[in-house]
């Protein structure tokens, strides 16, 4: 195995980077409308406890990936048939952020240069980072994440004197059922989604700090999503920010005097591509230990490839991508994010048990 | 890896050359004794050294009936002669001029190591090649008559000049002496400042042909010794016929060959490389040449000046951050403009857009070919101002720029804007000067991204080549170090520099306990294998 090691800020960068992701142009939480902000805590809390779930089943199975967790606590062939359907998972992840990332750049700044050549760039790009390994990518993300909340930071306070902080107004308007629905979307995406870094986790130095890191994260990632609603919904008011499709950018247009469209292109380009970047590894690396290859850098190349052509063939069209992001992904990501890393976490348990009865 | 290839091509050619040289005649075993009988020894020297009309071979008879014989060989011009003739041969001739030849040859040998000579620099040679190899590098050889030893006399004349200012690095303050082409000059000058015996020079010779001397320098118990070794390693791995240039050195022994990116730092200051050794640097002098390397260099090396350490914290953290503006800005900025122009107009304010607007009215070319060909006549006109004989050279240049913008504004080949983004650019890029070359062809590739791409490229090569940075390793130490991997210690001297009073830790990442050189220096073995 590769002996690249991460530092626990290197990983806290890393999941920032990934959950802001392609959190910037859809977040499933504003299908709440005004009450988004409770949406965003409540979804915040449960993907905080999902994450501990995967910290846990990491720290329960030291330096193991999940594939050699799978293989351990369901046998070979489950195992193996589960670590397929992960590493198609994340290639499905990877997929849709490209996706995403090449229909906010051909709908907003590139509107007549095929999708195909955006996304074959960021690709490429993509590629040379991953190959880099784990520690440059790291070390990338140390340098690059931070920009996130710079430029969010940035165009809030350049809006600061177009604000009607009223907009909240009235709380719980279209009833609880929406908010938990839309709590429920944000926990799936994208918190459920950090299950990928259950193949990075055993790259940490410091394992004592996981639980804390991922933890600090999370909330990073909560404070920051209520920050930017909260910017958005007090200069678009909830009905223009529920019919928009990219509502930052839609935001940040409103900027008087300055147009600071590039900033979000950056934002995208930084937080997708740690996404992206993240996922791709993920399924490499595990499909180099289902095949028992032992550079998973001979495959990043070929499900780079798959990525982009799934990623061109999944939507017919940028509306189809908001519907099924909101309404299917979360049914569809609940075996991969929950059932099977709760029998994970349970069967990890009672492993740990056993031994201890043994020896009273 | 895709350049095997070519190092097997040189490698090939040094071995043809090699063999060349050994079919002379001329070539001298390993372990070829000396001949006891003088006359064999000048034969032998006469063979090796025909067609040198540089070679001095003196023979000095004396004693009771021309009974001892000796000879001195050295190179004219490179030893000191009056040196020699006062401190070799004059007391030579007194001392035995009326000895009686005795059994004990040996003694004359002993006694003139011991008590004859006046020469505090004695060595021994036990062969012919030892016996070669110093008189050629500028030592005086003593045969004696019936040895098969031959003491070898440090009397090299001092060559070239004086010590002086240096040209490339300028400061305003801080000390104005900087190194020379000696190599005993330059390590005088550093002990000089770190009067202390943990300064360990270790020298050693490279070359075939050239046997140039080249000195590790560091500073035992501050510099790592994984780093000290590695360098020595790397060193001792290099197989070439001439190093004329501590570039030569830079280049065998970087971590990245193919990188655009500087991972061997060089310096003609005395001051700074007492600095950088106090640092915990390693440093290797060259001999022939001003230029002395220090090992592992960092990206945030490059914006650091000497200046910094002796000024006012506050202005030093002030420059530091105007240097890092001028190295994006004279990477980016022509970039930035073609973008700008060709992609983004939203993005101009309204009033610069008019104005903008105004001075592109009736220039035939895009923005990208303006830039293009405005960056290329720049970067000729200051290659040609390097190039060209000093006292011309200034006024080319200064004249050339100003006639070149001046007139091709006015015959609306380029606009006003595209000349001031030239200007700024070229100033910009004089501010950081280790990476003046990575950042002429890097400016390129924005410049083709940015046409292409707008942002979007822009962006994406900015990536591409922050993530070759965080590649890169210099001698096992990450290059974008302490800003990634993240040490905050350190960060008292990056882009904020601490007064120096309050600097009170070393560099903590170059002393790292395991600095496993990982990835780099495992394949830069392999790579010197060849």
């Amino acid at each position: 195995m590769e002996k690249a090691r991460i530092s626990s800020i290197q990983l806290f960068l890393l999941i920032i980077g990934f959950l802001y992701g392609s959190t910037v142009i859809i977040n499933p939480a504003l299908s709440a409308k005004n009450d988004a902000w409770l949406a965003i805590l409540l979804g915040g809390v449960g993907g905080a406890l999902l994450i501990g779930v995967y910290a846990s089943i990491a720290l329960l199975n030291p330096s193991k990936t999940l594939v050699e967790i799978l293989m351990d606590r369901f046998g070979k062939l489950i195992g193996n048939a589960v670590s397929i359907l992960y590493i198609w998972y994340f290639i499905h992840i990877a997929s849709l952020v490209f996706r995403n990332f090449g229909e906010f750049i051909t709908t907003m700044t590139f509107p007549e240069t095929p999708m195909a050549v955006v996304i074959g760039i960021f690709a490429v790009l993509l590629v040379y980072g991953i190959n880099s390994g784990i520690e440059v990518m790291g070390r990338t993300s140390e340098l690059f994440v931070p920009f996130i909340p710079v430029t969010a930071l940035i165009i809030s306070l350049s809006l600061i004197t177009t604000r009607d902080f009223t907009a909240f107004l009235p709380m719980l308007e279209n009833g609880m059922a929406l908010v938990l629905n839309a709590a429920f979307s944000f926990i799936t995406f994208p918190f459920g989604e950090t299950i990928a870094f259950l193949m990075l986790f055993p790259h940490l130095n410091k394992k004592e700090n996981l639980k804390k890191v991922a933890a600090l994260s999370v909330l990073f990632i909560v404070v920051l999503c209520l920050f930017i609603f909260i910017r958005n919904i007090s200069v678009l008011g909830s009905d223009l920010m529920y019919r928009a499709i990219f509502t930052p950018h839609l935001t940040s247009l409103l900027i008087p005097g300055l147009n600071v469209e590039p900033l979000i292109d950056i934002n995208l380009l930084i937080g997708g591509g740690t996404k992206i970047s993240v996922c791709i590894y993920a399924a490499a690396k595990a499909l180099s230990q289902v095949l028992g290859i032992s550079d998973y850098r001979k495959l990043t190349t070929a499900i780079t490839t798959f990525c982009v052509v799934l990623s061109i063939w999944v939507y017919e069209n940028v509306l189809e991508m908001f519907s099924w992001a909101e309404k299917v992904w979360p049914y569809y990501s609940i075996p991969f994010q929950m059932v099977i890393p709760l029998i994970l976490l349970f069967l990890s348990l009672k492993k740990r048990a056993e031994p201890s009865k043994s020896r009273e | 890896m895709g350049d095997e290839g070519v190092f097997e091509k040189i490698k090939n050619s040094n071995r043809a050359a090699k063999q060349n040289i050994n079919s002379d005649g001329a070539c001298i075993d390993e372990n070829e004794p000396i001949p006891q009988a003088i006359e064999a020894v000048k034969a032998r020297l006469g063979e090796i050294f025909s067609g040198c009309s540089d070679f001095m071979y003196r023979e000095i008879v004396c004693g009771e009936n021309n009974c001892i014989k000796m000879s001195v060989a050295y190179i004219n011009g490179f030893v000191d002669k009056r040196v020699l003739n006062q401190d070799v041969v004059r007391p030579v001739l007194d001392y035995f001029s009326n000895a009686i030849l005795q059994d004990k040859r040996n003694r004359i040998y002993e006694q003139l190591k011991e008590c004859v000579v006046n020469n505090s620099d004695i060595k021994e040679a036990e062969n012919m090649r030892q016996v070669v190899d110093n008189i050629v590098s500028g030592e005086a050889l003593l045969f004696i008559d019936g040895e098969d030893r031959a003491l070898v006399i440090g009397v090299k004349a001092p060559q070239g000049r004086q010590v002086s200012e240096p040209d490339t690095e300028v400061s305003i303050r801080g000390a104005r002496e900087g190194f020379v082409e000696n190599l005993l000059t330059n390590t005088t000058l550093i002990r000089k400042r770190i009067k202390n015996p943990n300064l360990k020079l270790e020298i050693m010779q490279l070359g075939e042909q050239t046997k140039t001397d080249i000195c590790i320098c560091y500073i035992k118990g501050i510099a790592n010794e994984e780093i000290v070794k590695e360098v020595r390693d790397r060193l001792k791995k290099i197989k070439t016929d001439a190093i004329l240039d501590s570039g030569y050195i830079e280049q065998f022994i970087s971590d990245s060959r193919l990188s655009l990116f500087p991972t061997v730092g060089n310096s003609e200051k005395c001051d700074k490389l007492a600095g950088k050794l106090l640092e915990g640097r390693v440093a290797i002098f060259c001999d022939g040449t001003p230029y002395v390397l220090t090992v592992p260099y960092l990206y945030i090396e490059s914006i650091q000046a000497s200046d910094d350490y002796y000024d006012h914290a506050f202005f030093a953290t002030f420059m530091r951050l105007l240097r890092l503006l001028a190295l994006l800005v004279s990477n980016l900025l022509p970039g930035m403009y073609v973008a700008l122009v060709g992609f983004h107009h939203t993005v101009i304010p309204f009033k610069l857009m008019i104005t903008l607007a105004a001075s592109r009215q009736g220039i035939p070319f895009s923005p990208f070919t303006e830039a293009v060909l405005m960056i290329l006549a720049f970067e000729l006109l200051r290659e040609a101002g390097v190039r060209m004989p000093r006292p011309i050279g200034q006024s080319l240049s200064i004249v050339g720029a100003l006639v070149l913008g001046e007139a091709s504004v006015a015959a609306g080949i380029s606009s006003n804007l595209m000349v001031i983004i030239v200007a700024i650019t070229a100033v910009c890029s004089f501010v950081v000067p280790p990476l003046i070359r990575a950042t002429m062809l890097i400016r390129f590739v924005f410049l083709a991204a940015a046409n292409f791409l707008g942002f979007f490229g822009i962006s994406s090569v900015f990536v591409a080549v922050f993530i070759h940075l965080c590649r890169l390793r210099s001698f096992g130490i990450p290059y974008m170090a302490p800003f990634s991997p993240l040490t905050a210690s350190d960060l008292k001297d990056s882009l904020v520099v601490v007064p120096i009073w309050a600097m009170v830790t070393r560099p903590r990442i170059l002393r790292q306990e395991n600095v496993k050189g990982a990835a780099g220096v495992k394949r830069q073995e392999v790579r010197l294998k060849r």
